[in-house]
């Protein structure tokens, strides 16, 4: 059984649907009745590596901006690159997209080593730079003309206008986009090949939540027509949200690589219990006794550490048991977040100050 | 090379371009206003003084009489020249606008004149009509000898002025003007063009994306000349219509206009290029181009001739791209004088061809 989270199409309530791996499932959104399909992940296809990393190092000067990294991204994955500002990501990622020389380490791209076979890959990847700006006077329709042009292989363009919601907007100059549009052109530029990878360079930066949101929705649209998605970012939530294969890189060096599951149960701390405005004085050691860790957090809640659901039953038990005294609980599950400053020691907002 | 790319590019081109008013505003709406401006300004102006070379080769009474009647013109100062030397030389060599030579057989004419009134004899006029105040000049002489005449015999004609300009044919400063400002015109153009496709579209991720397609550098490359080419020859062609209609130019098309145009596109596009790999930020990059253009603009002989500045400054200018492309031009639309026009085209093209291979070579889709 896996979970798959989705917004809905209408109301955007986010929810959390459970399915077998690769089962495709009518689901309907609690809160406005739509109806809709959700893909489940399936298991994770060995039958094609998209990209592989062996050994990467990038060095400029006295700065080892990449320090001697190895993954591989198996086709029709949602990758994610997730690190702080200044980690090693862009340069890593325009190393795979050859924009940049590596000092050492070796590339393939569906096999091919593109330090010297880059052009025959090019037809089946695409890209979307770190803060992209496309022509200004271009209308989004002759922007996606363009760049469609300077390939063999085209998709149909009304189509991908048709997927990326820019129907209205279709004969509106760049210049005068919001900043959302203007990501969502540039994912659609990116799809104007056909490409069986797509490179996203922090693709939501600098958006507001809503406009990022809507950039997500186009990137789990793309995993769910097969494509390979290599997403960098320094957004956790976006990490969680989208991908399927998760890499940590920290000052150069890739410190945690997986599934969201696999992160979280390996370096989480499992999930939290917070117990809010409890007024009974010796609760924490009445919890203790049991067994479990508890602790008093800054805002006065108590935190109980659940190492496994079936135990948030017994806190439960004791909190009704003892008659300890509260207003609500809720349990929290650990995330990448915690991941980080577990791996770390720093927070992922700290690092990138 | 792929053609299609090429011409897919080059129309993107010129749809950016005739939808920014900014950049219509200063490939074509600034030099016409420059050229309207400037032609207003320097067709009647002059100076308060004028300095007149006279070479007296009668050396008469009458003559040194004539000579003495110039010098009390309040806003003449006479300089005399000796009879061994070639007036037109002298003219240009001493940067003046024009110089009188009184021919031998000036004061026997005059005494004949007491006598036969029938007789008349023409002093000649060399002067440059490049030079935006010479026409002052000339009404100062011309003034000179009818009063001369009116003393001699009440108003009858008999010495006149023979006007021989130093470049053969009647020009005025807006002949000047007009193709320095062409010249001008399509080296800002080609400049700030260049330098914006290697720093904004550094900034903006264009290169890296196209570095992915498969696009090639050179199909790149030549797609933007063929856009500069374009921009060059229609910045030419409305500026010359301007001269035309409103100052009456009469210009010349030829082979050797159209290839300095062509090489300079190349040549300013290359010094574009060479700015663009150096001063990456777009801005810097900008102010780094008005920094050179701007005091070449000057120095080159853009708006003013060379001869009106410091020798210094004269020799400085010939080592400037501008200053060929300004000459180039000027000799090959206007004076009609092919065999410096051609020699101003071969060094043009020299300079391009440096430029442009420099500028290529330094110009890199891939980051460090």
């Amino acid at each position: 059984m896996v979970e798959k989270t989705v917004s809905c199409p209408s109301c955007h309530e986010i929810s959390t649907f459970y399915g077998e791996p690769g089962e495709v499932k009518k689901v309907t959104c609690p809160r406005c009745g739509t109806l809709g399909k959700v893909t489940f992940a399936g298991p994770i296809s060995t039958d094609g590596v998209a990209i592989e990393v062996s050994h990467l190092k990038k060095v400029y000067g006295n700065l080892i901006a990449v320090n001697d990294i190895s993954f591989s991204i198996k086709k029709g994955e949602v990758f994610a690159f997730l690190g702080p500002n200044g980690a090693g990501k862009t340069t890593t990622v325009e190393i795979i997209e050859s924009i940049r020389e590596p000092t050492a380490g070796t590339v393939k791209i569906f096999g091919k080593d593109i330090s010297t076979s880059f052009n025959e890959v090019k037809e089946e990847i695409s890209i979307l730079p770190q803060e992209f700006h496309s022509f200004e006077r271009l209308t989004v329709r002759e922007t996606l003309d363009y760049f469609s042009k300077l390939y063999k292989k085209r998709a149909n363009i009304d189509e991908i206008i048709e997927t990326m919601d820019l129907t209205s907007h279709k004969n509106m100059l760049y210049r005068n986009l919001s900043g959302g549009l203007k990501q969502r052109v540039g994912v659609a530029m990116a799809l104007v090949n056909d490409p069986e990878i797509i490179f996203l360079d922090e693709p939501t930066t600098g958006l507001d939540p809503k406009a990022r949101r809507e950039v997500w929705e186009v990137i789990a649209g793309l995993r769910n027509k097969g494509k390979t998605v290599f997403l960098t970012t320094h957004y956790m939530e976006e990490a969680e949200y989208l991908a399927d294969h998760i890499a940590i890189i920290h000052k150069g060096k890739i410190i945690a690589e997986g599934s969201l599951d696999e992160l979280i149960n390996k370096y989480g701390e499992g999930s939290i219990l917070h117990i809010k405005n409890c007024s009974t004085e010796n609760a924490i050691e009445m919890i203790k006794e049991r067994g479990f860790d508890a602790y008093r957090e800054g805002n006065g809640d108590i935190a109980v550490r659940i190492e496994y659901k079936e135990r948030v039953l017994e806190v439960l038990s004791i909190l009704r048991h003892d008659c300890v005294d509260y207003d609500s609980i809720d349990i929290r599950r650990s995330n990448l977040e915690e991941v980080f400053l577990r791996l770390t020691g720093s927070r992922l907002a700290e690092d990138e100050t | 090379m792929n053609p299609k790319i090429i011409v897919v590019d080059f129309v993107t081109s010129v749809k950016g371009w005739y939808r920014s008013r900014g950049t219509l505003f200063w490939s074509l709406a600034f030099p016409i206003m420059l050229i309207l401006i400037f032609g207003a300004i320097f067709s009647g102006v002059g100076e308060t003084k004028y300095t007149l070379p006279v070479q007296d080769l009668d050396d008469s009474t009458w003559s040194h009489t004539f000579v003495d009647m110039l010098s009390n013109i309040s806003v003449l100062k006479v300089e005399e020249v000796s009879a061994d030397k070639n007036i037109t030389a002298y003219i240009k060599e001493e940067d003046f606008m024009g110089a009188l030579v009184i021919p031998d057989g000036f004061g026997e004419t005059i005494n004949k004149s007491f006598v036969d009134k029938n007789v008349s004899f023409n002093v000649s006029f060399y002067y440059d009509p490049s030079e935006s105040s010479v026409s002052v000049l000339q009404s100062v002489i011309t003034s000179s000898f009818q009063e001369f005449n009116m003393r001699l015999s009440g108003g009858h004609h008999i010495i006149g002025v023979n006007q021989v300009s130093t470049i053969g044919k009647k020009f005025n400063y807006i002949d000047f003007f007009v193709p320095g400002m062409i010249g001008f015109t399509l080296m800002q153009t080609c400049i700030y063009g260049s330098i914006e496709r290697n720093t904004k579209y550094r900034k903006d991720g264009i290169l890296r994306k196209l570095l992915t397609t498969p696009v090639t550098r050179s199909e790149w490359i030549l797609a933007k000349m063929l856009f500069m080419l374009f921009l060059s020859f229609v910045s030419t062609t409305v500026i010359a219509i301007v001269g035309i209609l409103a100052w009456g130019l009469t210009i010349n098309v030829n082979p050797v206009m159209i290839i300095i145009i062509i090489a300079n596109s190349f040549l300013f596009s290359g010094l574009g290029m060479i700015i663009g790999r150096f001063v990456k930020e777009e801005e810097t990059a900008d102010m780094a181009a008005g920094a050179i253009s701007f005091p070449m603009m000057f120095l080159a002989g853009t708006f003013f001739p060379l001869q009106q500045m410091p020798a210094f400054l004269q020799s400085f200018a010939q080592v400037l791209p501008l200053y060929y492309v300004n000459e180039g031009l000027r000799n090959a639309m206007i004076y009609l004088d092919f065999d410096k026009a051609i020699l101003n085209m071969i060094v043009v093209i020299v300079f391009a061809v440096v430029f442009f291979v420099i500028g290529v070579l330094l110009t890199k889709w891939r980051e460090d």
